[in-house]
């Protein structure tokens, strides 16, 4: 009996000394933050140096009763410099912002996920249509979309002049901050995000 | 689940079995030096780990067993990129790679019975491995169950007839399995207590 109640005191203290001390992971929401990018390895970024893009982002899409669809826009505090920073590093790699009306060589779509669903390529098609008429873009397969999260910030590139057989031009690059958008009206882990994915995207840099 | 619930019915009946030998028991507090492969994902020394050693003496300098542990490895990455093909991932990684090793263990004893009592084995089995890579709310997870070789050499430091304070070094080696395409290697230096039934 003695015996087995030592093997007791051995088992208990075995436990508890494996699951007391198991170590933690990140200790700050900012700890979490993950910047994405990706692009597509065939595309020549060098065959033109001029971009459009909208002076306002679209956080979600709603249609009412009667049928009208309402679109949401971040407010000015918080898009313009988040636009501003994202244009900043286009033009540090060389790109010229161009009015949409001036045939740029690409577009790119600024957006902020206020859920997780594509609701956003819906608005950009709808925004850049009057001038590309059936024009728009999708994700090839390899991008991934549904696995970012609320909150995410995402931003692609894609040249409305391509041709294809369903109207729409793949995406060329693709930059995503996950989920910083969320629970703070501090942006600057945005801000520092778009950052990165330039900084991560060295093939974008024409100049 | 199954064979785990079998095995550790098993040792437990073994161990606690009044009809065996003399016994040897070696509960001791381990801490881990990555080597390899488990070096290049974590190279930080662990010091989460616990190692139950069990022997039945058939003979006075010889001891048949098991041994069972748990070691953790566990690092925080600074802030990077990681790039694979066309995508690229930066951000803070937190990395942990837990080991398992369970095995059938054989001690040799130089000089059963004196006051320093130095010792080496050999024990083989498997090592039960699961890494974790963190980043984001994501975690990519990668298992093996590695058959295994360890050796250890130690000392045992006779306090009684039925204690002693013992230091062991014991090398594991975990041969290629799993998601993990690299063995699994790791040094740990144990110390702790044996009690004994003699």
């Amino acid at each position: 009996m003695n015996r087995i109640l030592k093997m007791g005191l051995l088992a208990g203290l075995f436990g508890f000394v494996v699951t007391g001390c198991y170590p933690g992971g990140a200790d700050y929401t900012s700890d979490l933050d993950v910047v994405y990018s990706n692009y597509d390895d065939g595309f020549n970024f060098k065959a033109s140096n001029t971009y459009a893009m909208p002076d306002e982002i679209v956080i979600d899409v709603k249609i009412k009763n009667n049928g009208d669809t309402i679109y949401e826009y971040m407010k000015p505090i918080y898009a313009d410099p988040i636009l501003a920073k994202i244009a900043q590093n286009m033009s540090n790699y060389g790109w010229t912002r161009v009015d949409i009306a001036d045939q740029p060589g690409m577009i790119l779509s600024p957006a902020a996920l206020s859920n997780t669903t594509y609701f956003y390529s819906y608005w950009y098609d709808w925004w850049w249509g009057g001038y590309y008429p059936g024009w728009g873009w999708y994700y090839p397969p390899y991008y991934t979309v549904d696995s970012y999260t609320t909150g995410s910030m995402i931003m692609t590139l894609a040249d409305p002049n391509a041709d294809s057989p369903i109207n729409e031009s793949p995406t060329a690059w693709i930059g995503a901050v996950n989920g910083v958008l969320t629970g703070s009206s501090d942006i600057t882990r945005a801000l520092n995000g778009i950052d990165q994915a330039f900084v991560q995207s060295p093939y974008l840099k024409i100049n | 689940m199954k064979k785990l619930i079998y095995i550790a019915a098993f040792l437990f009946v073994w161990v606690t079995n009044p009809l065996s030998a003399q016994t040897n028991t070696a509960l001791t507090y381990s801490m881990g030096f990555a080597t390899g492969d488990l070096s290049d994902f974590i190279s930080k020394t662990s010091f989460r780990g616990v190692t139950l050693d069990f022997r039945s003496m058939t003979r006075p300098d010889l001891g048949i067993g098991f041994s069972l542990g748990w070691n953790t490895f566990y690092e925080s990455k600074d802030y990077d990129t990681y790039t694979v093909g066309t995508e690229s991932l930066s951000g803070k990684q937190y990395r942990y790679s837990n080991h398992v090793p369970m095995l059938v263990s054989f001690d040799y004893y130089l000089k059963p019975g004196e006051k320093v009592s130095p010792f080496f084995g050999i024990g083989t089995g498997v090592v039960y491995t699961r890494r974790n890579t963190d980043m984001n709310l994501y975690t990519l997870k990668q298992e093996a169950w590695n058959f295994a070789f360890q050796p250890q050499i130690g000392v045992q430091l006779n306090n009684s007839i039925t204690s002693a304070t013992t230091i062991m070094l014991k090398y594991y080696y975990g041969l290629k399995a799993g998601d993990l395409a690299e063995p699994q290697s790791y040094l740990a230096l144990n110390v702790g207590f044996v009690f004994r039934q003699p």
